[in-house]
């Protein structure tokens, strides 16, 4: 990747719907939306609701399906010049492994995001995510599945304790960790005492997880991921260069956009100039000086009280 | 007409007008440099930021210097609403104060955070929109009728559209549907009166400019036709009283509302073109909230979902599902 910036995973599309607004090629790389091994239509709308310095969505992981996703889909990706990341959801564990061998032999994939921690469908989604057994086990199965690729596990945030989960997915072959995905939430309609979205829970993002996400990738980097080597892929909120070097700082190598995209396409391009700004004013010679280089100054000390 | 061919952009918009027209209506007027071509049916998606409000905390602006990295992206930060809101286009005409400018026409009801944001702007302020979005109504062919049925704020792409259809030179009837008369987002013409029978006069100046003779109908009877806009809309087509193939009828309203204006169209044999509303995050493809339902006999259960965002918002009545 020539920059930590990518796209999250069902915030861009398959490949070029952004074209109009934005040069993709500036990214560094690129995550589809998720894809599954049949098409899926998805949850009956209303499918998201925005709420305070956020959003809520049950998509339900609407898709094309793995062959019309090869077949139309992945043309357009060779167009795109970048390394190509495709997100890959599942009910179940046979699902997930024959997305994943199809997918080992597309040339211009360079590696697969697992979805294990979507939390808006109803069989299975969330539920691999959260328990570290069913964690180690589906990702095996994936590595086994695509040995070529690079194997990204997302994670869900929805669990007591990430590193957990984190070290899970580590031990059992993971390139890779990208985190967080949403949050489960729930919006109330309070005159009709009905959830707002039709699916009931949905998955909350946006700058209001942001602290979070944050809080979330430090844990992961400073228990598991930094001793293994393990790269992270931090997302939750970022909508500025600010956000994306919070993320950097408390130990993410590379960085996804996501609903973010949905108010301002250009907002990656508009993070990575504000990225060079940040290098030139502290003087780095490189943005991966500053990956985990989180400092915790003597209690009471050396803290800037300010509005983050 | 498909609007995915077309250049589509985010701009930088200056505010020439924001005028209250009615009880809850606005009309906003916007200067955009280099807009592309749009089309009646057509939407844009505006950031509801208020550049007015007071900063949500005092020490907001303490953090910012003229180099901070959060700078750049500042119109993304801290005031709420987060997301753009969608809204049909009711005009896009070359600004001819401002050469290489497109004015903007946009009526907007207060009915949240982010259109009372709206409501605050000011003549000289700055805003920015996703646009042209989506693909747009195809007009008559020469020698057919128009008429258009708009509810509330489903009238808004109706004055577009006749715009359109008086530069194509082809007539029509609009039909417009309001629950109270103060509520009606459009200009009377001087001199005449919305007939109360349901006969079309030249009674809307939106309208009567582009050779458009309007009805209105009110629930509550106090403009117009009493009742709802397909009382008025049947009247019309009887007075009409046009082969199926000479009438196309367009509608934008409330849903229940259309799904009456469209069967009762498509019980006369006429085409009918349905400008649908969904709430949606992005407009441009991606987010995949703003779906509705089509006929597809390719699938296994007859239906497929559809985005109103890039597929319509403009869907041929035959293919619409209602729910």
């Amino acid at each position: 990747m020539k920059n930590p910036l990518t796209t999250a995973s069902g915030t861009s599309g398959y490949a070029f719907e952004y074209g109009d607004f934005v040069d993709l090629r500036l990214l560094g790389a690129f995550v589809t939306k998720s894809i599954t091994l049949h098409p899926r239509k998805g949850n009956a709308p209303p499918r998201i609701i925005e709420t305070r310095a956020g959003m809520l969505n049950a998509i339900g992981l609407a898709n094309v399906g793995l062959e019309a996703f090869v077949a139309e889909k992945v043309p357009q990706l060779r167009e795109m010049g970048l390394p190509v990341f495709v997100n890959v959801a599942g009910t179940a564990i046979d699902d997930y492994c024959q997305v994943a061998r199809r997918l080992n032999e597309v040339d211009v994939v360079r590696g697969l995001e697992l979805n294990i921690s979507c939390p808006n469908v109803k069989e299975g989604g969330i539920s691999f995510g959260t328990d570290c057994g069913q964690v180690a086990g589906i990702t095996s199965a994936i590595r086994a599945a695509a040995p070529d690729k690079v194997l990204v596990v997302k994670l869900s945030p929805n669990v007591t304790d990430i590193a957990a989960t984190a070290a899970a997915a580590v031990d059992a072959g993971a390139d890779a960790l990208s985190l967080v995905n949403t949050f489960t939430a729930m919006a109330v309609d309070v005159d009709r005492r009905r959830p707002m979205l039709s699916n009931g829970n949905g998955g909350l993002s946006g700058p209001a997880i942001r602290p979070i996400a944050v809080y979330m990738v430090h844990r992961v980097y400073s228990q598991v991921a930094r001793k293994h080597n393990i790269p992270i892929m931090g997302m939750g909120g970022i909508q500025t260069a600010r956000d994306a070097l919070e993320f950097l700082i408390a130990g993410a190598t590379a960085l996804s956009v996501g609903t973010a995209l949905f108010v301002d396409p250009t907002a990656p391009v508009k993070i990575l100039d504000g990225l060079a700004d940040y290098c030139r004013r502290h003087n780095l010679s490189a943005l991966r000086e500053v990956i985990g280089s989180l400092q915790f100054p003597e209690p009471g000390k050396g803290y800037k009280s300010t509005y983050a | 007409m498909s609007a995915t061919t077309h250049p589509r952009g985010l701009f930088d918009a200056q505010v020439i007008s924001n005028r209250q027209i009615c009880r809850e209506h606005f009309r906003l007027v916007l200067s955009v440099k280099d807009f592309p071509a749009a089309a009646p049916g057509q939407f844009v998606q505006l950031g509801c930021r208020d550049p007015h409000a007071p900063p949500d905390e005092p020490d907001e602006h303490e953090w910012i210097d003229a180099d901070d990295p959060g700078l750049r992206t500042r119109s993304l930060v801290a005031p709420t609403p987060l997301l753009r809101r969608p809204f049909s286009l009711a005009g896009a005409e070359p600004d001819p104060q401002r050469p290489g400018c497109t004015l903007l026409e946009i009526i907007h009801r207060v009915v949240g955070l982010g259109t009372a944001r709206l409501a605050g702007l000011r003549e000289g302020d700055a805003i920015d929109l996703l646009g042209p979005l989506g693909n747009g109504f195809p007009l008559p062919r020469a020698g057919q009728r128009a008429v258009l049925v708009g509810g509330g704020v489903g009238i808004p792409p109706m004055i577009y559209l006749a715009r359109a259809l008086g530069a194509a030179d082809v007539g029509g009837v609009a039909v417009c549907g309001v629950t109270t008369a103060d509520l009606l987002p459009l200009t009377w013409a001087d001199g005449v009166a919305a007939d109360p029978q349901g006969l079309p006069t030249r009674c809307i100046r939106e309208f009567a400019d582009f050779g458009i003779d309007a009805v209105v109908a009110s629930d509550d009877g106090s403009v117009g036709v009493p009742g709802r806009v397909t009382v008025a809309l049947q009247r019309v087509l009887d007075h009409l009283a046009l082969p199926a193939g000479d009438v196309v009828v367009y509608t934008c309203g409330p849903e229940r509302m259309m799904r009456a204006v469209t069967e009762m169209s498509q019980a006369r044999g006429l085409t009918t073109w349905v400008c649908m509303e969904r709430s949606m995050a992005c407009g441009m493809g991606t987010c995949q909230s703003c779906v509705c339902r089509v006929n597809d006999k390719s699938s296994d259960d007859g239906w497929r979902y559809r985005l109103v965002c890039t597929d319509g918002p403009v869907f041929d009545g035959r293919v619409l599902i209602w729910d």
